[in-house]
């Protein structure tokens, strides 16, 4: 059972090699059951059925809820694998406008499953108590000296609180990620007088910027 | 005459409209707003915060935000009503 439907449109989650095009039940964007790929050589753009066509669909935070919850699903089911993670919101309103971005975007897309090949983004954030002064650069090199032998990159979030030392999303290859677990034991050792929020595994969101049509 | 009306204007029409939107961008600042629901679920993952406190802060800030955005969709759809109070 695919799920499809010529009725409606298609909710995109995320592009994956074709031969990880899976198919799973899901509490869906819209509430939608069906998570299903629609392929185009080599590639496959996990999608769901919306009844809305793109210029009706309303966001919600219960979607955008949803669509976290759908892509990381794809991620880490039966053993996970490499997803470029679409942005919540895209809609394509027929199957062929979705294979003709496909076809446009191919090199691209490929080219990116090959660099994110078996990687994973985790989250850390440093956070200093109400009032506390911390040296910033001597942070960065703790982080710097225990973190980065186990990551790929990373790259710096917003400082949405005036508590943050340092917030940070990492690409960590999978078979690194028990070294990266290690290193962040080694972070809350030498940094006992910060409290440390690690997060994950997510879809790597933030080292991907691919901008597809749709809407 | 048309044109001088034009010219005169004009400018005054810029300059109000500049004020009015950095005075909605200061009673409705939507990053603001979204940056203090993130902290908020910081600190409630950290434990600083219980849940019943979690709850009450979440549901002011996730009203600020709402209210926040309903104030942009209606100043900024063309349909701006004006009245003296």
């Amino acid at each position: 059972m695919t799920g499809a439907s010529s009725s409606s449109s298609r909710y995109v989650y995320g592009i994956v090699s074709a031969d990880d095009g899976l198919e799973f039940e899901a509490e869906a964007v819209g509430g939608a059951g069906q998570v299903y790929p629609i392929r185009y050589r080599g590639l496959a753009a996990l999608v769901s059925n919306v009844e809305e066509d793109a210029g009706a669909f309303e966001r919600s935070d219960e979607d955008a809820t949803r669509h976290d919850d759908v892509v990381r699903e794809i991620l880490l089911r039966d053993g996970g694998r490499t997803v470029i993670p679409m942005r919540y919101g895209m809609i394509f309103e027929r199957d062929r406008a979705l294979t003709n971005v496909l076809r446009a975007s191919r090199p691209t897309l490929r080219r990116t499953l090959r660099e994110l090949d078996g990687a994973l983004e985790l989250g850390v954030k440093l956070v200093r108590g109400e009032g506390q002064s911390v040296e910033q650069s001597a942070v960065e090199e703790t982080v710097d000296r225990t973190l980065d032998p186990s990551s790929e990159r990373w790259v710096e979030n917003d400082q949405f609180s005036d508590r943050l030392v340092l917030n940070r999303s990492y690409l960590v290859d999978r078979e690194a990620r028990d070294h990266f677990d290690e290193g962040i034991e080694a972070l809350s050792q030498e940094r006992d007088d910060l409290k440390i929020r690690y997060s994950g595994p997510f879809a790597p969101y933030s080292f991907v910027d691919i901008q597809i049509g749709g809407r | 005459m048309l044109v001088l009306d034009d010219l005169l204007f004009r400018p005054i029409v810029g300059i109000a409209d500049a004020l009015h939107s950095l005075a909605l961008d200061e009673c409705y600042d939507i990053d603001a707003l979204e940056d203090e629901r993130k902290e908020l679920e910081l600190l409630y993952e950290l434990d600083e915060i219980d849940d019943s406190e979690y709850d009450r802060r979440r549901e002011d800030v996730d009203a600020e935000i709402e209210e926040a955005r309903e104030v942009h969709r209606r100043l900024t759809s063309g349909r701006v009503e004006v009245r003296e109070l």
